[in-house]
């Protein structure tokens, strides 16, 4: 959507959506504005600025302050502007002496009860405090200081990324209105009436020990220093401020990076970004201090073996050794005996790069992403059946949706600000259904209860949706018309017989999914009776040796009963990292060169050929599964890993570190020495997203642009450091920067053709596809029709999974994420985040911990047939019984050791949410956790060892 | 060649076949499971289910032993 608004100004009350236009006159200029909009912003959009303390514009009127007071022509009085709307020929009066001796006396009196510190305060040089007092002329407080006040109010501390200080509170209410109105939370309340009113977390606790969930939005609305970032206490106000995308999942919240020099001093987030609209998580608006973490690894470092110390060398030393040992490989073991991995971390541009060096360098196909590990399935499902590997909807498309369905999806942990868009949506009042084998938090929050929770049991996702399927089908609640418009006939006709099956209905399968069968009725009719139904969907979908049938499955549903090309409807899968849809469209699967365009295409091979100036194999390359196969049977033993870290982040890790340790050269690129390059041979330092340019690619397909806000540490971008080995590799590469790099996938892929930079500047975002047809992008997808012409039904057998739980192992593991941590915690480990979670700990359902005779926090042995593992035990009434719940985001924790390397039948997508287990009450660390430790002990002196000689050299 | 690639092709094989063998035609499921080991296996898994079909074969579900017998 194109923006008409400056999002560095604030209107004082939210823009009205009204189609109806009204005008009326402010101090004498002629404004014309939607319907419903307040007098303040009307005055705002004309550049009248009417003092205002309580009104933001992300924030309904409130009225408390009262400074915004103007006088209506014919009104009595002086009514604030925030609550009045503008009406058609309205004249309203925003300065005269009377306003201005109206403002004055309420400043005096907000004045006489706070402190006069003004130099000393943190908020000095941004404090709208301050700048009231300054428009409306306040000379003196003639009711002294020395009454009764609030200056000696307690601090609190508690939060590691904000501080609370009461004495600077004016009881605007802007910090709990964000709470509740932008967050969801209702962490803030004010406690007390009249002069005792304070602002209070929870029942009078610390921030810390309330529901706070540290997203920044009370921070971000306090008008003085009364909630108030660290950093700007500790280093003082910012002086300039670069708008970036956050690194951290796939909502794509933009921020300006506020900066004193080249350090961050915090980051806001972007009113403009087209994702968040300036809201934020506690991960994006904190949590980016690991960016200049001591752990940063700044110096290429070779090595001949893993059982050797790191030896630091120059990027020429470092990339001419890797070059040499990779060629020698294929000289020695063949062409396809080396490959690589590219990150979901990582920009467009160098995935991009990535991909282009494995393919025109290495001279084959053997290129992947750690979307392997997610989100592969949602591209085969969705390009399967609606013929574009990508969701279909904007994020705001949700605030037209009447019903919601999430399925495997946990949006306030692992999206939280589509989590806080989406309860605003349920707090207005529409319904929301939730399938998951765990009682997740929007199952029931403050003013949001789900209709129906789903508890299905894990591996029971297709069943499932065949049952919604056959309900509506059997039912008659289908929509015949869209069907017979959009959809393919015979493929209709075929599915239609396969679904109204009786084997598929809810009391047949209810024995499978645990799901009461009347329950998922009700459920099914309530989505299907919608006049918009929007289905949300996770990694709880994909991570199943089904994952694809399962996307395919509610694809179907979808078709079925017509929620497909407008708002408030669509299939929208939620993606874990900030840039899996971008890491997918750039090329990055084995068998799809960028735009998802076949390598057996002969015709789209040439032009990449006649691009990129080589020949192209026609044949796909091996996934990641599939290359650590490889490399145990001795066929592939090179590998290029970009920013991910495999040998944390994918399942059986025994079986992933015993493929590692195979590779006779691993070539690590990364800020940090991660799990995966304690395996490594090489080292090439990476750069953080705040050290380079690029684009990321949300779960919208929202390209936003990565703008580059300090030095890289290491002296190289990512992809200057792609591009250098390239070279080494007898491959050069010419890019002076990553606008032309964009620029050539512009020219090679069909869904970019219109990106450039330039674009992406001007319009702020765009979504693909982005060319003639769609000049400024493509917000919602199939409005008219389909990529592959008309929706084709899949037919979605359900095939249990091997995965199954027996006498040895009784209990069904599910893998997943919580709100502080980001995959494997690289990062967030490098930050204050670990006060909300430093260990990873095994949830169980109280019955399943008392037949164990385990209590909380005692320590429990989960094991497998893939390995085993040690944690603590947390008793949770979220799970089922039957059912068990870890994270993965601390290496120590090994839960990747328990998972197994089952997979999607479709993309070897693993099955991280089905693991037979059985726990015990234990009393020491496992096997696994011993080895580990002393193998992580001698890496971390490998890599001491070279960082005390450069110490000793004096660099 | 090797034990780990290839019990992992049969496994896999297997799996695609299982998920395509509801149109009760075994000839046209056969052909999907055969497309679809062409369009997304690696040239030498294909090469090795290949093998495997031509010296034995026993661990393959029938579909998919006509699918890998339909590859190039």
């Amino acid at each position: 959507m194109l923006q008409y608004f400056d999002p560095d100004k604030d209107y004082g009350t939210p823009a009205s959506v009204s189609e109806n236009l009204i005008t009326l006159e402010i101090d004498g200029v002629s404004i014309t504005v939607p319907e419903g909009t307040s007098v303040l912003r009307a005055a705002a959009e004309a550049d009248i600025n009417i003092p205002k303390l309580c009104a933001s514009d992300n924030l309904e009127a409130f009225g408390s302050c009262r400074i915004c007071a103007v006088e209506i022509e014919g009104r009595r009085g002086t009514p604030a502007s925030c609550t009045t709307p503008a009406e058609a020929g309205m004249k309203v009066t925003t300065q005269n002496q009377r306003l201005g001796k109206l403002r004055r006396n309420i400043m005096e009196l907000y004045i006489s009860d706070h402190p006069l510190d003004c130099l000393t305060c943190p908020a000095n040089g941004n404090c709208e405090l301050q700048d009231v007092a300054g428009e409306v002329g306040l000379r003196e407080v003639r009711y002294g200081f020395s009454g009764e006040n609030h200056l000696q109010a307690e601090k609190d501390h508690s939060n590691p990324y904000f501080s609370f200080d009461p004495s600077k509170c004016i009881v605007c209410s802007r910090c709990v209105r964000a709470c509740s109105e932008v967050q969801g939370t209702f962490a803030l309340t004010i406690d007390g009436r009249g002069f005792d009113s304070k602002v209070s977390p929870g029942q009078n606790q610390a921030f810390l020990d309330s529901e706070c969930v540290s997203c920044g939005a009370c921070v971000q609305a306090c008008p003085t220093s009364t909630l108030m970032e660290k950093s700007v206490i500790d280093a003082g106000q910012p002086e300039h401020s670069i708008v970036t995308t956050c690194a951290y999942c796939g909502v794509g919240c933009q921020f300006k990076a506020e900066m004193k020099g080249s350090e961050v001093i915090r980051m806001v987030p972007y009113k403009g970004g087209q994702a968040n609209h300036g809201h934020s998580c506690v991960k994006g608006r904190f949590a980016f201090g690991y960016a200049t973490h001591e752990d940063r690894i700044t110096q290429p470092m070779i090595r001949d073996s893993i059982d050797q110390p790191w030896q630091e060398v120059s990027w020429d030393e470092a990339l001419n050794f890797a070059a040499t040992r990779l060629r020698g490989i294929q000289d020695k073991y063949g062409r396809e005996s080396i490959g690589g991995i590219t990150s979901s971390r990582c920009t467009n541009e160098e995935t991009y790069l990535v991909q282009k060096l494995i393919r025109a360098a290495f001279g084959n196909n053997n290129t992947d992403t750690c979307a392997r590990v997610c989100h592969s399935p949602t591209g085969y499902g969705l390009k399967t059946t609606l013929g574009e590997s990508a969701g279909t909807q904007t994020f705001d498309s949700v605030m037209y949706a009447d019903t919601v369905l999430v399925i495997g999806a946990n949006p306030t942990d692992a999206h939280p600000v589509f989590g806080s868009l989406l309860k605003k949506r349920l707090r207005q009042g529409a319904k929301l259904i939730v399938a998951d084998p765990r009682r997740i938090d929007l199952v029931k929050s403050p003013h949001v209860q789900t209709q129906h929770h789903l508890t299905l049991r894990p591996g029971s996702n297709v069943a499932f949706i065949n049952a919604m399927a056959h309900v509506i089908m059997s039912e008659g609640l289908e929509d015949k018309a869209f069907i017979a418009e959009r959809c393919e006939t015979e493929a209709f006709n075929a599915w239609r017989h396969f679904i109204s099956e009786e084997r598929h209905s809810p009391e047949n399968t209810e024995a499978i999914t645990g799901i009461p069968a009347a329950e998922l009725r009700s459920a099914a009719r309530i989505y299907a009776n919608a006049k918009n139904a929007a289905i949300y969907y996770g990694l709880g979908v994909t991570e199943h040796s089904q994952g694809s049938s399962m996307v395919m499955g509610i694809a179907n549903l979808a078709l079925a009963t017509g929620n497909i090309g407008r708002e408030g409807v669509g299939v929208n899968p939620l993606r874990g990292q900030n840039n899996v849809q971008g890491s997918c469209d750039m090329g990055s699967f084995p068998h799809e060169l960028p735009g998802y365009q076949h390598v057996a295409d002969d015709v789209v091979r040439a032009r990449f050929e006649s691009a990129w100036g080589v020949k192209l194999d026609n044949e796909p390359g091996l996934r990641i599964p599939n290359m650590f196969d490889a490399a145990l049977d001795g066929t592939y033993k090179g590998m290029y890993c970009q920013g991910e870290d495999i040998a944390q982040s994918d399942p059986n890790t025994n079986h992933v570190q015993a493929a590692l340790r195979s590779l006779e050269c691993l070539v690590v690129q990364d800020i940090f020495l991660n799990e995966t390059a304690k395996f490594a041979h090489v080292f090439l330092p990476g750069s953080s997203f705040l050290e380079k340019d690029g684009t990321f690619t949300n779960a919208e397909r929202r390209i936003n642009r990565v703008r580059k806000v300090m030095p890289p540490l290491a002296g190289m971008q990512d992809w200057e450091v792609t591009q250098a080995l390239s070279k080494a590799l007898g491959y050069p590469m010419d890019y002076s920067h990553p606008s032309e790099i964009m620029d050539e996938i512009a020219q090679l892929t069909p869904t970019f053709t219109n990106v450039s930079y330039k674009r992406l500047d001007g319009l702020g975002s765009i979504q693909w596809p982005c060319n003639d047809a769609a000049p400024d992008g493509t917000p919602i997808m199939h409005l008219k029709s389909f990529p592959i012409g008309k929706g084709h039904f899949a037919i979605t057998e359900y095939v249990a999974t091997e995965e199954r739980s027996t006498r040895k192992y009784p209990l069904l593991l599910t893998t997943g994420r919580i709100l502080s941590q980001y995959n494997v915690g690289a990062q967030t480990r490098r930050t204050d985040n670990q006060i909300w979670h430093d260990e990873d700990v095994l949830e169980l359902h109280p019955q399943d911990a008392e037949d164990r005779g385990l209590k909380d926090g005692d320590w429990v042995g989960v094991t497998s047939r893939a390995g085993e593992t040690v944690m603590r035990a947390r008793i949770s009434d979220r799970m089922q019984p039957g059912v068990v719940y870890t994270t993965f985001h601390h290496p120590d924790s090994g839960a990747n050791v328990v998972t197994t390397d089952n997979s999607d039948w479709a993309t070897n997508c693993p099955e991280y949410k089905v693991t037979a287990v059985q726990a015990v009450k234990v009393t020491e660390p496992s096997d696994w956790q011993q080895r580990y430790r002393e193998f992580n002990q001698t890496q971390l002196g490998y890599l001491n060892k070279a960082r005390s000689k450069e110490t000793a050299a004096g660099k | 060649m090797g034990q780990h690639q290839l019990n992992s092709l049969i496994k896999m094989a297997n799996q695609i076949a299982a998920n395509n063998t509801h149109i009760g035609d075994e000839t046209a499921e056969a052909e999907m499971v055969a497309n679809h080991l062409s369009k997304f296996w690696a040239r030498s898994m294909k090469a090795q289910i290949r093998d495997y079909l031509e010296s034995d074969g026993s661990e393959l579900l029938p579909i998919a032993r006509k699918a890998v017998a339909q590859l190039n």
